[in-house]
């Protein structure tokens, strides 16, 4: 068993509130990605589910057990840091074992349940050695040996990869999902990268100032971000924002240029069009939406970022075919895929579109 | 193309060392290589300058000296005492006292102030105060009490001055100690929390193996001030009563100028040197033995 559940939680330090009435459930074996840029609250809510910081408001129960005052222990959770936090003076055997050797387990026992975490992590050449003598990725596969041997009801990881490199780290992101689907234990996960988010979780919850924005599955959250932070934050390059006005029955203008149809749910006026770069589309100048010149392009290899600059609508990020063949300085004409653009309302929540039947 | 990066490092090392060598040399060196001759000398204030070589006498002298022996025993008894004493007790205090002084770091220098003390005047306060005639705490103890106790009389002069070197250095320790207490990541304390540690086990599993090398080096370093100690015992007790409190320091001193037996003295001196040069010798080949353990 493993679920987690929030109640109206808060975390008051003095006056500031880092966490406003939060709920959130999550379900046993699910796997939660919270996520957020830097301040949001993020590490201070994993540490209050780990117990590290104590929840001043509202509950939290693990198994329907009311553990919102237990001390970390009692919730038997465990977690890896974001800096490892490995026993400097233990070797790699007695990190891992550390943990049972306190729950008094005969030495026997601890040491067959650390070789077989050793083994699954392939740990088992270093279980002798001491922290300082293993590299970066191997210290993160100690750190997460040491939670596996507990046999914990939830695992809580605190940007486990952010001290590692760009090639290590997308190989312990597949590790890390991969001992997901083999263990089938819950799983929070924080991070402020969105990829690591998008890649890993059954649900991303969005974070800010302390506040859930949204939260479902990476394809929702995608395609139907709740409002304009859910939709700049997850993607990457970052959507474009578009200022607009309802012009008629399923017309919307774009700020003196082109108009757009778009059938609408409801009478709301949206104010902006979100459009993602890769559903932008670079044609002639008198034949799109809008039009701009082109003031840089980004070759990645599989396609290229070309900016466009519109006096009106600012620099539109669209993702071009690799060997587009626009020039810096030229004029261009920008077509947007209506079918997949978002649009927000002066607040900067979601206006919902009528089904395209 | 020579140019000075070129050169072999080694004749750049003898180049840059070669002033502080001859400071030490002029300094050090010259001091050691005349005390040594002193030391196998029959010499006198009159003879300083033609010292005559009497070969080990003055060692044997030293060596026969019952004087010699309880001093020794004195300071070697007296340094570990107040190293153990010191570090437990500012150990504990640096631990207990850790979350009052992060608040309010000022208390830190109150702390301190102890150390502030020249040890001699230390001493005098204390002679002032414990005197058996004229002092308060005696006056007190037996106005109030009844109690007639004689703190620096023959069986309690030694623990009195442990007391009082104690009081004077705990500090010390505390100070070493809550530095390398606050240098404990919290991480690791929080992950120690997380594997189900209790209060009692981050103290004994973690926070002390972390603390383990300043805790030696607190101890050594003690042990070493305790063993040599001067000022505040000759001020408060002299060497009595009758010789019991005569730190090595103390007889190499009464040798030297109440007894004029510069030889012997010098000697005494030497010896004190190669021991404690074999004692740092031998804690110098464990610790690097055990450096493979600590971090």
């Amino acid at each position: 068993m493993g679920t987690i559940s929030l109640r109206k939680a808060g975390k008051q330090y003095g006056t500031s509130e880092i966490i406003r009435d939060l709920d959130l459930e999550i379900a046993d074996g699910e796997f939660v990605v919270i996520v957020g840029p830097s301040g949001c609250g993020k590490s201070t809510l994993l540490r209050m589910i780990a117990g590290l910081e104590q929840t001043t408001s509202g509950k939290l129960l693990i198994d329907g057990r009311d553990v919102t005052t237990a001390p970390p222990v009692e919730r038997k959770l465990a977690m890896v840091f974001q800096s490892y936090a490995l026993y400097p003076h233990m070797t790699v055997r007695q990190n891992m074992g550390f943990g049972l050797k306190l729950t008094k387990l005969s030495a026997d026992r601890i040491k067959a349940k650390v070789d077989a975490a050793a083994d699954t992590l392939k740990l088992t050449p270093l279980l002798d050695r001491y922290p300082r003598e293993l590299s970066g990725g191997q210290r993160q596969r100690v750190a997460i040996g040491r939670a596996i041997v507990r046999e914990p009801v939830g695992f809580l990881f605190d940007e486990p990869l952010s001290n590692l490199d760009a090639a290590l780290r997308v190989d312990m992101r597949l590790e890390i999902a991969k001992l997901h689907r083999a263990l089938g234990a819950t799983m929070i996960y924080v991070t402020h990268d969105q990829v690591e988010a998008m890649t890993l979780a059954d649900r991303i919850v969005v974070l800010k100032d302390g506040r859930v924005m949204q939260q479902g599955t990476p394809h929702e959250l995608y395609e139907t971000p709740a409002n304009l932070f859910v939709a700049q934050f997850i993607g990457s390059p970052k959507m474009n924002v578009l200022p607009c006005s309802r012009s008629g029955e399923g017309r919307l203008d774009l700020s003196g240029e082109g108009a757009i149809e778009l059938p609408l749910a409801s009478e709301a006026a949206p104010v902006q069009i979100g459009a993602r770069p890769e559903h932008l589309f670079l044609v002639a100048p008198e034949s799109g939406h809008c039009r701009g010149t082109v003031e840089a392009s980004e070759y990645l290899g599989g396609n290229t970022s070309v900016f466009v600059r519109n006096p009106r609508l600012g620099l539109i990020n669209v993702s071009a075919v690799a060997d587009s063949p626009f020039r810096i300085g030229e004029a261009v004409g920008i077509r947007i895929d209506g079918a997949r653009a978002s649009l927000f309302g002066a607040d900067g929540s979601a206006i919902a579109r009528r089904q395209a039947a | 193309m020579t140019t000075l990066s070129q050169r072999s490092p080694s004749s750049e090392f003898r180049l840059l060392a070669t002033p502080l060598v001859l400071f030490l040399l002029v300094f050090l060196g010259f001091p050691a290589i005349v005390n040594l001759i002193y030391s196998i000398s029959d010499v006198s204030f009159e003879t300083l300058r033609q010292p005559r070589i009497s070969g080990l006498s003055n060692f044997a002298a030293v060596w026969n000296d019952s004087a010699f022996w309880q001093a020794s025993w004195f300071s070697l008894r007296f340094g570990a005492l107040t190293a153990v004493l010191e570090c437990a007790l500012g150990l504990f205090l640096a631990i207990f006292l850790s979350p009052l002084i992060e608040k309010r770091s000022w208390l830190m220098a109150i702390l301190m102030l102890p150390l502030m003390v020249a040890p001699a005047l230390v001493g005098l306060m204390y002679r002032l105060v414990l005197h058996e005639f004229a002092g308060p705490v005696p006056y007190y103890l037996w106005t109030w009490f009844g109690a007639s106790f004689s703190f620096l009389g023959p069986t309690s002069a030694f623990w009195t001055l442990i007391v009082v070197e104690t009081l004077q250095w705990t500090p010390f320790a505390l100070l070493l100690f809550y530095m390398a207490y606050q240098a404990i990541p919290s991480e690791i304390v929080e992950a120690s929390a997380m594997d189900g540690a209790k209060r009692w086990h981050k103290l004994w599993y973690i926070e002390l193996p972390l603390m383990a090398p300043t805790i030696v080096v607190a101890l050594l370093i003690r042990f070493i001030d305790g063993f040599r100690v001067f000022d505040n015992v000759y001020v408060l007790t002299g060497s009595g009563p009758g010789g019991s409190t005569a730190s090595l320091s103390i007889y190499i001193y009464e040798a030297f100028f109440k007894q004029g037996a510069i030889g012997k003295a010098v000697a005494a001196s030497v010896i004190l040197f190669v021991a404690s040069f074999a004692v740092l010798y031998g804690l110098n080949h464990i610790a690097s033995r055990r450096k493979g353990a600590v971090k």
